[in-house]
Protein backbone atom coordinates (compact mmCIF):
# COMPACT_ATOMS: atom_id res chain seq x y z
CA UNK A 1 0.00 0.00 0.00
CA UNK A 2 2.73 2.43 0.94
CA UNK A 3 4.66 1.56 -2.26
CA UNK A 4 1.78 2.54 -4.43
CA UNK A 5 1.00 5.82 -2.70
CA UNK A 6 4.66 6.80 -2.97
CA UNK A 7 4.48 6.53 -6.75
CA UNK A 8 2.49 9.68 -7.57
CA UNK A 9 4.66 11.61 -5.12
CA UNK A 10 7.88 10.86 -7.11
CA UNK A 11 6.10 11.61 -10.35
CA UNK A 12 5.09 14.96 -8.94
CA UNK A 13 8.70 15.69 -7.91
CA UNK A 14 10.00 14.91 -11.43
CA UNK A 15 7.61 17.22 -13.17
CA UNK A 16 6.28 20.31 -11.46
CA UNK A 17 3.65 20.91 -14.16
CA UNK A 18 2.21 17.42 -13.72
CA UNK A 19 1.64 17.88 -10.00
CA UNK A 20 -2.03 18.54 -10.40
CA UNK A 21 -2.50 15.63 -12.79
CA UNK A 22 -0.53 13.23 -10.61
CA UNK A 23 -2.52 14.34 -7.60
CA UNK A 24 -5.85 13.63 -9.27
CA UNK A 25 -4.57 10.27 -10.49
CA UNK A 26 -3.61 9.43 -6.92
CA UNK A 27 -6.96 10.39 -5.52
CA UNK A 28 -8.90 8.58 -8.25
CA UNK A 29 -6.91 5.41 -7.60
CA UNK A 30 -7.44 5.86 -3.86
CA UNK A 31 -11.13 6.51 -4.54
CA UNK A 32 -11.36 3.35 -6.58
CA UNK A 33 -9.71 1.37 -3.82
CA UNK A 34 -12.03 2.90 -1.25
CA UNK A 35 -15.02 2.09 -3.43
CA UNK A 36 -13.80 -1.50 -3.69
CA UNK A 37 -13.37 -1.76 0.08
CA UNK A 38 -16.75 -0.25 0.79
CA UNK A 39 -18.27 -2.55 -1.82
CA UNK A 40 -16.66 -5.61 -0.26
CA UNK A 41 -17.81 -4.57 3.19
CA UNK A 42 -21.34 -3.99 1.92
CA UNK A 43 -21.41 -7.41 0.24
CA UNK A 44 -20.16 -9.04 3.44
CA UNK A 45 -22.76 -7.25 5.58
CA UNK A 46 -25.52 -8.12 3.12
CA UNK A 47 -24.36 -11.74 3.05
CA UNK A 48 -24.36 -11.82 6.84
CA UNK A 49 -27.88 -10.42 6.92
CA UNK A 50 -28.95 -13.02 4.37
CA UNK A 51 -27.51 -15.87 6.41
CA UNK A 52 -29.06 -14.58 9.65
CA UNK A 53 -32.42 -14.18 7.95
CA UNK A 54 -32.30 -17.72 6.54
CA UNK A 55 -31.27 -19.08 9.95
CA UNK A 56 -34.12 -17.18 11.60
CA UNK A 57 -36.58 -18.61 9.11
CA UNK A 58 -35.38 -22.14 9.85
CA UNK A 59 -35.53 -21.56 13.60
CA UNK A 60 -38.97 -19.99 13.66
CA UNK A 61 -40.66 -22.19 11.03
CA UNK A 62 -43.93 -23.80 12.19
CA UNK A 63 -42.19 -27.18 12.14
CA UNK A 64 -39.63 -25.85 14.65
CA UNK A 65 -42.19 -24.28 17.01
CA UNK A 66 -44.14 -27.53 17.19
CA UNK A 67 -42.38 -29.85 19.65
CA UNK A 68 -44.63 -32.87 19.08
CA UNK A 69 -42.31 -35.91 18.89
CA UNK A 70 -39.16 -33.74 18.76
CA UNK A 71 -39.41 -33.36 22.53
CA UNK A 72 -39.95 -37.02 23.39
CA UNK A 73 -40.39 -36.51 27.12
CA UNK A 74 -42.97 -33.71 26.86
CA UNK A 75 -44.84 -35.58 24.10
CA UNK A 76 -45.09 -38.79 26.12
CA UNK A 77 -46.17 -36.80 29.16
CA UNK A 78 -49.02 -34.89 27.52
CA UNK A 79 -50.21 -38.03 25.68
CA UNK A 80 -50.20 -40.04 28.93
CA UNK A 81 -51.92 -37.38 31.03
CA UNK A 82 -54.62 -36.65 28.47
CA UNK A 83 -55.26 -40.36 27.80
CA UNK A 84 -55.58 -41.05 31.53
CA UNK A 85 -57.80 -38.03 32.07
CA UNK A 86 -60.23 -39.11 29.33
CA UNK A 87 -60.33 -42.67 30.69
CA UNK A 88 -61.11 -41.37 34.18
CA UNK A 89 -63.82 -38.86 33.30
CA UNK A 90 -65.60 -41.21 30.90
CA UNK A 91 -65.61 -44.24 33.20
CA UNK A 92 -68.22 -44.73 35.89
CA UNK A 93 -70.31 -47.27 37.73
CA UNK A 94 -74.02 -46.81 38.64
CA UNK A 95 -73.11 -45.85 42.20
CA UNK A 96 -69.81 -44.17 41.49
CA UNK A 97 -70.55 -41.23 39.19
CA UNK A 98 -69.16 -38.93 41.87
CA UNK A 99 -65.64 -40.23 41.27
CA UNK A 100 -65.84 -39.41 37.56
CA UNK A 101 -67.23 -35.95 38.28
CA UNK A 102 -64.49 -35.33 40.84
CA UNK A 103 -61.86 -36.29 38.27
CA UNK A 104 -63.55 -34.01 35.76
CA UNK A 105 -63.14 -31.04 38.09
CA UNK A 106 -59.40 -31.57 38.30
CA UNK A 107 -58.65 -32.38 34.64
CA UNK A 108 -61.26 -30.45 32.65
CA UNK A 109 -61.37 -26.72 32.20
CA UNK A 110 -63.07 -24.08 30.09
CA UNK A 111 -65.40 -25.24 27.34
CA UNK A 112 -64.66 -28.94 27.98
CA UNK A 113 -65.79 -28.61 31.61
CA UNK A 114 -69.05 -26.93 30.56
CA UNK A 115 -69.70 -29.57 27.87
CA UNK A 116 -69.09 -32.29 30.43
CA UNK A 117 -71.48 -30.77 33.00
CA UNK A 118 -74.27 -30.56 30.41
CA UNK A 119 -73.65 -34.14 29.32
CA UNK A 120 -73.52 -35.49 32.85
CA UNK A 121 -76.66 -33.71 33.97
CA UNK A 122 -78.43 -35.52 31.16
CA UNK A 123 -77.15 -39.02 31.90
CA UNK A 124 -76.91 -38.97 35.71
CA UNK A 125 -80.51 -40.10 36.23
CA UNK A 126 -80.29 -42.88 33.62
CA UNK A 127 -77.00 -44.16 34.99
CA UNK A 128 -78.46 -44.88 38.44
CA UNK A 129 -81.84 -46.04 37.15
CA UNK A 130 -80.72 -48.34 34.38
CA UNK A 131 -77.55 -49.46 36.20
CA UNK A 132 -75.22 -48.26 33.45
CA UNK A 133 -71.53 -48.96 33.67
CA UNK A 134 -69.12 -47.26 31.30
CA UNK A 135 -65.45 -47.94 30.95
CA UNK A 136 -63.22 -46.01 28.59
CA UNK A 137 -59.72 -46.80 27.38
CA UNK A 138 -57.43 -44.74 25.15
CA UNK A 139 -56.15 -47.14 22.47
CA UNK A 140 -54.14 -44.66 20.37
CA UNK A 141 -52.94 -41.18 21.23
CA UNK A 142 -51.22 -38.91 18.76
CA UNK A 143 -49.90 -35.44 19.51
CA UNK A 144 -50.63 -33.16 16.56
CA UNK A 145 -49.23 -29.96 18.07
CA UNK A 146 -47.24 -29.23 21.17
CA UNK A 147 -46.19 -25.65 21.76
CA UNK A 148 -45.08 -24.83 25.27
CA UNK A 149 -48.26 -24.83 27.34
CA UNK A 150 -50.70 -25.73 24.54
CA UNK A 151 -51.27 -29.07 22.88
CA UNK A 152 -53.65 -30.61 20.39
CA UNK A 153 -54.10 -34.37 20.37
CA UNK A 154 -56.00 -36.99 18.46
CA UNK A 155 -57.22 -39.77 20.72
CA UNK A 156 -58.91 -43.05 19.77
CA UNK A 157 -61.08 -44.43 22.56
CA UNK A 158 -62.82 -47.73 23.13
CA UNK A 159 -65.89 -47.38 25.31
CA UNK A 160 -67.44 -50.46 26.86
CA UNK A 161 -70.87 -49.96 28.33
CA UNK A 162 -73.27 -52.29 30.07
CA UNK A 163 -76.88 -51.77 31.04
CA UNK A 164 -77.94 -53.77 34.07
CA UNK A 165 -77.19 -57.42 33.41
CA UNK A 166 -77.11 -57.10 29.61
CA UNK A 167 -74.01 -58.11 27.69
CA UNK A 168 -71.38 -55.40 27.44
CA UNK A 169 -71.02 -53.59 24.13
CA UNK A 170 -67.93 -51.76 22.96
CA UNK A 171 -68.03 -48.74 20.68
CA UNK A 172 -65.24 -46.61 19.22
CA UNK A 173 -64.90 -42.87 19.78
CA UNK A 174 -62.43 -40.47 18.19
CA UNK A 175 -61.70 -37.13 19.77
CA UNK A 176 -59.59 -34.11 19.03
CA UNK A 177 -58.53 -32.71 22.37
CA UNK A 178 -57.05 -29.31 23.15
CA UNK A 179 -55.08 -29.21 26.37
CA UNK A 180 -53.37 -26.47 28.35
CA UNK A 181 -50.58 -26.80 30.86
CA UNK A 182 -51.63 -25.03 34.04
CA UNK A 183 -49.93 -25.38 37.41
CA UNK A 184 -47.67 -28.06 35.96
CA UNK A 185 -50.62 -30.19 34.96
CA UNK A 186 -52.24 -30.77 31.57
CA UNK A 187 -55.91 -29.86 31.62
CA UNK A 188 -58.35 -30.55 28.79
CA UNK A 189 -60.00 -27.33 27.61
CA UNK A 190 -61.83 -28.51 24.49
CA UNK A 191 -63.11 -31.78 23.07
CA UNK A 192 -64.37 -32.30 19.51
CA UNK A 193 -65.70 -35.61 18.21
CA UNK A 194 -64.22 -36.73 14.90
CA UNK B 1 -4.57 9.07 6.20
CA UNK B 2 -3.42 6.29 8.48
CA UNK B 3 -6.47 6.71 10.69
CA UNK B 4 -8.71 6.34 7.64
CA UNK B 5 -6.89 3.16 6.68
CA UNK B 6 -7.22 1.73 10.18
CA UNK B 7 -10.91 2.58 10.14
CA UNK B 8 -11.43 0.90 6.77
CA UNK B 9 -9.50 -2.15 7.92
CA UNK B 10 -11.52 -2.37 11.13
CA UNK B 11 -14.74 -1.95 9.14
CA UNK B 12 -13.76 -4.74 6.79
CA UNK B 13 -12.86 -7.05 9.66
CA UNK B 14 -16.19 -6.27 11.34
CA UNK B 15 -18.09 -6.95 8.11
CA UNK B 16 -16.20 -10.21 7.65
CA UNK B 17 -16.92 -11.19 11.24
CA UNK B 18 -20.61 -10.38 10.81
CA UNK B 19 -20.84 -12.43 7.63
CA UNK B 20 -18.97 -15.32 9.30
CA UNK B 21 -21.30 -15.26 12.32
CA UNK B 22 -24.29 -15.26 10.01
CA UNK B 23 -22.95 -18.20 8.01
CA UNK B 24 -22.18 -20.11 11.20
CA UNK B 25 -25.66 -19.49 12.65
CA UNK B 26 -27.21 -20.64 9.39
CA UNK B 27 -25.04 -23.76 9.27
CA UNK B 28 -26.04 -24.56 12.86
CA UNK B 29 -29.76 -24.23 12.06
CA UNK B 30 -29.38 -26.18 8.82
CA UNK B 31 -27.72 -29.14 10.54
CA UNK B 32 -29.74 -29.02 13.77
CA UNK B 33 -31.15 -32.52 14.38
CA UNK B 34 -34.25 -31.33 16.22
CA UNK B 35 -35.16 -28.89 13.45
CA UNK B 36 -34.58 -31.54 10.80
CA UNK B 37 -36.72 -33.98 12.80
CA UNK B 38 -39.52 -31.43 13.01
CA UNK B 39 -39.39 -30.86 9.26
CA UNK B 40 -39.50 -34.62 8.60
CA UNK B 41 -42.47 -34.98 10.94
CA UNK B 42 -44.43 -32.28 9.12
CA UNK B 43 -43.56 -33.73 5.71
CA UNK B 44 -44.64 -37.21 6.84
CA UNK B 45 -47.89 -35.77 8.23
CA UNK B 46 -48.71 -33.80 5.07
CA UNK B 47 -47.84 -36.65 2.67
CA UNK B 48 -49.56 -39.23 4.91
CA UNK B 49 -52.75 -37.18 5.18
CA UNK B 50 -52.95 -36.73 1.42
CA UNK B 51 -52.19 -40.41 0.79
CA UNK B 52 -54.86 -41.63 3.23
CA UNK B 53 -57.42 -39.37 1.54
CA UNK B 54 -56.48 -40.84 -1.85
CA UNK B 55 -56.61 -44.41 -0.54
CA UNK B 56 -60.10 -43.96 0.91
CA UNK B 57 -61.41 -42.41 -2.30
CA UNK B 58 -62.51 -44.18 -5.45
CA UNK B 59 -64.70 -42.91 -8.22
CA UNK B 60 -66.07 -46.10 -9.71
CA UNK B 61 -68.91 -44.61 -11.73
CA UNK B 62 -67.26 -46.00 -14.87
CA UNK B 63 -64.60 -48.61 -15.40
CA UNK B 64 -62.07 -46.10 -16.75
CA UNK B 65 -62.49 -43.89 -13.72
CA UNK B 66 -62.07 -46.87 -11.42
CA UNK B 67 -58.85 -47.80 -13.21
CA UNK B 68 -57.59 -44.25 -12.81
CA UNK B 69 -58.47 -44.43 -9.11
CA UNK B 70 -56.51 -47.63 -8.63
CA UNK B 71 -53.53 -46.05 -10.41
CA UNK B 72 -53.76 -43.12 -7.97
CA UNK B 73 -53.76 -45.63 -5.10
CA UNK B 74 -50.61 -47.23 -6.44
CA UNK B 75 -48.95 -43.82 -6.79
CA UNK B 76 -49.26 -43.05 -3.07
CA UNK B 77 -48.42 -46.53 -1.76
CA UNK B 78 -45.27 -48.58 -1.56
CA UNK B 79 -44.09 -52.05 -0.53
CA UNK B 80 -46.68 -54.66 0.46
CA UNK B 81 -49.69 -52.35 0.09
CA UNK B 82 -48.66 -51.39 -3.45
CA UNK B 83 -48.32 -55.05 -4.43
CA UNK B 84 -51.70 -55.81 -2.94
CA UNK B 85 -53.32 -52.92 -4.81
CA UNK B 86 -51.63 -54.05 -8.03
CA UNK B 87 -53.70 -57.22 -7.91
CA UNK B 88 -56.92 -55.31 -7.31
CA UNK B 89 -59.12 -55.31 -10.37
CA UNK B 90 -60.99 -52.16 -11.27
CA UNK B 91 -64.70 -52.50 -11.83
CA UNK B 92 -67.48 -49.99 -11.78
CA UNK B 93 -69.65 -50.05 -8.69
CA UNK B 94 -69.92 -48.11 -5.47
CA UNK B 95 -67.89 -44.89 -5.23
CA UNK B 96 -66.31 -43.51 -2.08
CA UNK B 97 -64.90 -40.14 -1.16
CA UNK B 98 -62.67 -39.95 1.89
CA UNK B 99 -61.76 -36.78 3.77
CA UNK B 100 -59.17 -36.84 6.52
CA UNK B 101 -60.68 -34.91 9.44
CA UNK B 102 -57.65 -35.19 11.72
CA UNK B 103 -54.30 -36.92 11.64
CA UNK B 104 -51.25 -37.22 13.87
CA UNK B 105 -47.82 -38.79 13.52
CA UNK B 106 -47.34 -41.18 16.43
CA UNK B 107 -43.83 -42.41 15.67
CA UNK B 108 -40.99 -41.27 13.43
CA UNK B 109 -37.56 -42.65 12.71
CA UNK B 110 -35.78 -40.35 10.23
CA UNK B 111 -32.75 -42.66 10.05
CA UNK B 112 -34.66 -45.62 8.63
CA UNK B 113 -37.30 -43.41 7.02
CA UNK B 114 -40.32 -44.97 8.70
CA UNK B 115 -43.26 -43.35 10.44
CA UNK B 116 -46.62 -44.23 11.90
CA UNK B 117 -49.72 -42.11 11.52
CA UNK B 118 -53.22 -42.26 12.93
CA UNK B 119 -56.09 -40.56 11.14
CA UNK B 120 -59.84 -40.14 11.34
CA UNK B 121 -61.56 -40.25 7.99
CA UNK B 122 -65.06 -39.31 6.91
CA UNK B 123 -66.05 -41.52 4.00
CA UNK B 124 -69.06 -40.82 1.79
CA UNK B 125 -70.11 -43.98 0.00
CA UNK B 126 -72.42 -43.71 -3.00
CA UNK B 127 -73.67 -47.01 -4.35
CA UNK B 128 -74.13 -47.30 -8.10
CA UNK B 129 -77.92 -46.92 -8.05
CA UNK B 130 -78.58 -44.31 -5.39
CA UNK B 131 -77.68 -40.65 -5.45
CA UNK B 132 -77.60 -40.05 -1.73
CA UNK B 133 -74.27 -40.93 -0.10
CA UNK B 134 -73.98 -42.83 3.16
CA UNK B 135 -71.51 -41.29 5.59
CA UNK B 136 -69.14 -43.47 7.53
CA UNK B 137 -66.45 -42.47 9.99
CA UNK B 138 -63.30 -44.54 10.19
CA UNK B 139 -60.24 -44.53 12.37
CA UNK B 140 -57.15 -45.71 10.58
CA UNK B 141 -53.54 -46.39 11.28
CA UNK B 142 -50.94 -46.14 8.53
CA UNK B 143 -47.32 -47.20 8.33
CA UNK B 144 -45.36 -44.77 6.18
CA UNK B 145 -42.03 -45.20 4.45
CA UNK B 146 -39.86 -42.49 2.96
CA UNK B 147 -39.13 -43.39 -0.63
CA UNK B 148 -36.08 -42.35 -2.66
CA UNK B 149 -37.67 -39.12 -3.81
CA UNK B 150 -37.92 -37.83 -0.21
CA UNK B 151 -41.63 -38.50 -0.35
CA UNK B 152 -43.60 -40.43 2.24
CA UNK B 153 -45.76 -43.27 0.98
CA UNK B 154 -48.09 -45.69 2.69
CA UNK B 155 -46.73 -49.20 3.34
CA UNK B 156 -49.71 -50.47 5.28
CA UNK B 157 -53.15 -49.15 6.10
CA UNK B 158 -55.56 -50.70 8.55
CA UNK B 159 -58.53 -49.84 10.70
CA UNK B 160 -57.77 -49.57 14.41
CA UNK B 161 -59.86 -52.45 15.84
CA UNK B 162 -61.91 -52.42 18.99
CA UNK B 163 -60.07 -54.16 21.77
CA UNK B 164 -62.03 -56.72 23.74
CA UNK B 165 -62.89 -55.38 27.17
CA UNK B 166 -60.44 -56.61 29.75
CA UNK B 167 -61.70 -58.68 32.62
CA UNK B 168 -62.57 -56.62 35.63
CA UNK B 169 -62.44 -53.32 33.79
CA UNK B 170 -66.07 -53.40 32.78
CA UNK B 171 -67.27 -54.42 36.19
Amino acid sequence: MTGRTAEPATEAADDDGGELLAGTRGTSRRGLRRLLLVGTAAVLVLGGCGFLHAAHRLNSAPSAENRALTDTEATARVAGEVGNALARVFSYTPDGTAAAERSARTVLDGRAARQYDVLFDRVRGDVAEQRVTLSTRAVRTGVVELDGDRARLLVFLDQTSRRGTDAATTAPAQLTVTARLRDDRWRIVDITAR
Amino acid sequence: MRRARILTGAGLVLALGFCGTGAWTYAQARTDDTLAYGRERDEALADGRAAVAVLTTLDASTRQRAERGVRAWRAVSTGPLREELGRAGAESGASARGTVTEAAVTALDPRTGTAKLIATVRVEVTSAGSSRPAVDRKRLEAVLARTGEAEWKVRALSAVPLTAAEEGEDR
